[in-house]
């Protein structure tokens, strides 16, 4: 059996057996996450345009994130919603400063790799640059939304009068804790995705004015920008959803 | 609609302080864009055209796929060095893909090289943006967290810090002793995240221990596994930009990728049932536990999904070239895909034995508020 096969039906038993239906419908999420992926690389591929591929693959890949990844309907619900918004206005400031950066495409560290391939393959790499960028951002997002809703709905189930103010209250405290360490989920995706990246510059000492330069380091802090951007907007997004949520409830309860 | 601006918790000073943060980062902006200083090239600005950008021949490969090369002619005035004042004129060749060739705009900002009297592009200034994309997001976080914004950032810098030494100390080591230093780094990094973020008390310390236990116990049944399969089908020389043996490289990677997202889950898990336990102080250990494995199960699966996406993501760029290139979905599987599969599938493992784990211990955060309330009565 391989590696990758022995992992897959590993995690199957451990999802199933800490999570029950909900874990399973997760590792489909998972599972549907990997297929969209490889689906947007071979219709990009074959040559859909890339603006089509995100407008029609962003809200699929939001869609799998949140509605299999909880099993309440009511923190889907307003997740996606927050999250579809969210992701829209981040992808203005996307589109703004990759403009300046220019930093789709392969940097200088992959002439190995490229040796042999040929270049001229009529797809703009800024534009799927842009498209990386946003994908990248997206689980972060959609995973600050859930967590959000979750943690603010499950203190609604648990003391359902609470007042307007106190909830507002505890939901700033559960974003100030999420968004502490949402960074580091974030943060140290980055590290170790990029430590090859890292261990280069230092082997190759290169100096910090060539680091900041770089076109894949660049691109990687930029997109660990975004992400953090996106989980920030994120936390205030639903606390005033589910503030207005108790606000309706409670006036429906007085009248 | 002012009314509904009121409502989202932002107040007056949040917005006084991040104003200050935005006037510091724009002028900080504006000095990276004109700095020349501590750049390993020379530094030039596109003045203008000398001529219009000409086609020079539109390209079909072996598989129809047509593209463009341009040729353009630029005037640049360079600003630093030996040759400081003068205006050169330079041609750039890109592809209308700007697969790895730059389309240059007047105005911006560029390195060059001199090769003699002879300048050649190297690449745009691109210092500045990463300036501009730091203060956006710095403005937005004094206005959404106030000021904790400031333990974030000094969290986040030290981090950053640490961690560089973690890898200057394992290429100093010439790489021998990876997983034992990045082993290291985990237990340091998320100690010092935990506490600067959440302070020294219990809670943080069940949050560590969980966090731990969760990022060590995954790693050792992935590694388990990978050594009872043989690694069969694992492809390391696929691994990006390997400096050196590619296989604890990877390992050092999945030890590090998971880190943050095991810390955040078993944050997310352990605050919000310390919540609950304030608001109901005389909530049962079962209806606790359950608690716990409802919030887990929502935010298991989103999480697992926050790191594929960065592990996948990533892989965009070539797996498309593979597939343009040599039409073959099997082997750009292999070379472009497998590895950040394998990345996040050791994550998610990671990710949902944090559930019960935390949880467990959050059931000791429970224990102690009933003492200390009887202690009081």
């Amino acid at each position: 059996m391989s590696t990758l096969g022995a992992l897959l039906l590993l995690l199957l038993i451990l999802i199933t057996i800490v999570g029950g239906k909900t874990g399973l419908k997760s590792y489909l999420s998972i599972v549907l996450n990997f297929a969209l992926i490889i689906l947007v690389a071979v219709l990009i591929g074959i040559g859909t345009n890339i603006l089509l591929v995100g407008v029609i693959f962003v809200p699929l890949k939001l869609l799998t994130i949140i509605y299999l990844g909880t099993h309440d309907n009511r923190v889907a619900k307003i997740s996606f919603l927050i999250a579809m918004a969210i992701s829209a206005g981040l992808f203005v400031l996307i589109l703004i400063l990759e403009y300046f950066a220019q930093a789709g495409g392969f940097g200088d560290q992959s002439g190995e790799e490229l040796v042999g391939l040929s270049l001229n393959i009529g797809i703009n790499y800024q534009d799927l640059g842009i498209l990386v960028a946003v994908f990248s951002t997206l689980g972060a997002i959609a995973e600050a939304a859930v967590a959000m809703s979750a943690g603010m709905l499950e203190l609604l189930v648990q003391k359902s009068d609470i007042s307007l103010a106190s909830l507002k209250r505890s939901g700033t405290k559960i974003g100030e804790d999420i968004l502490g360490t949402a960074l580091n989920t974030i943060l140290f995706g980055m590290f170790g995705s990029f430590l090859p990246l890292f261990i280069w510059f230092i082997r190759l000492h290169y100096s910090i004015g060539r680091v900041v330069n770089d076109k894949l380091f660049v691109s990687a802090a930029l997109i660990m920008v975004y992400s953090i951007v996106g989980v920030l907007l994120t936390i205030p997004a639903v606390i005033y959803a589910v503030g207005r949520k108790q606000k309706l409830a409670n006036e429906e309860r007085n009248n | 609609m002012w009314s509904k601006i009121k409502d989202i918790p932002f107040n007056k000073a949040r917005i006084i302080a991040a104003s200050i943060v935005a006037v510091v980062g724009i002028v900080l902006t504006l000095l990276a864009f004109f700095n020349v200083n501590g750049l390993p090239n020379e530094v030039a600005t596109i003045s203008g055209n000398t001529k219009p950008t000409v086609l020079l021949q539109k390209t079909t490969d072996e598989f129809e796929h047509n593209d463009e090369k341009y040729r353009q002619y630029l005037d640049i005035k360079v600003l630093t060095g030996t040759h400081a004042g003068k205006t050169f004129q330079v041609t750039n060749d890109y592809l209308a893909s700007q697969l790895n060739t730059e389309d240059y705009k007047v105005g911006q900002r560029v390195l060059v090289s001199f090769d003699g009297a002879k300048p050649g592009l190297v690449s745009p200034k691109r210092d500045w943006v990463l300036v501009l994309a730091l203060t956006i997001m710095c403005v937005i976080l004094v206005m959404v967290v106030g000021k904790k914004s400031f333990l974030i950032m000094i969290s986040m810098i030290l981090n950053m810090v640490l961690f560089y030494f973690f890898v200057v100390f394992d290429v100093a080591e010439n790489s021998t002793k990876v997983v034992p230093i990045y082993s290291l780094a985990v237990l340091v990094l998320s100690l010092l995240s935990l506490a600067l973020v959440q302070g020294i008390h219990k809670k943080m310390w069940l949050t560590w221990f969980a966090t731990i236990i969760g990022v060590f116990t995954s790693f050792l049944i992935c590694w388990g596994v990978m050594q009872l399969t043989h690694e069969s089908g694992i492809r390391y020389e696929a691994v990006d930009f390997a400096t050196q043996n590619p296989k604890t490289l990877f390992l050092a990677q999945a030890l590090i990728g998971v880190l943050g997202a095991v810390m955040d889950e078993a944050t997310d898990i352990i605050s919000s049932l310390s919540e609950l336990i304030e608001h109901q102080p005389t909530i049962s250990l079962k209806q606790l536990w359950q608690s716990g494995r409802t919030i887990g199960q929502e935010i298991m699966g989103p999480l697992i999904n926050v790191l594929v996406l960065i592990f996948m993501a990533e892989a965009l760029p070539m797996t498309i070239l593979l597939i343009r290139d040599l039409n073959t979905i099997n082997y750009t599987f292999e070379f472009a895909l497998s590895i950040g599969i394998l990345q996040s599938l050791i994550s998610a493992i990671g990710i949902v034995l944090t559930v019960p784990i935390a949880t467990g211990f959050s059931l000791l955060l429970r224990k102690g508020k009933v003492v200390e309330s009887g202690v009081v009565k």
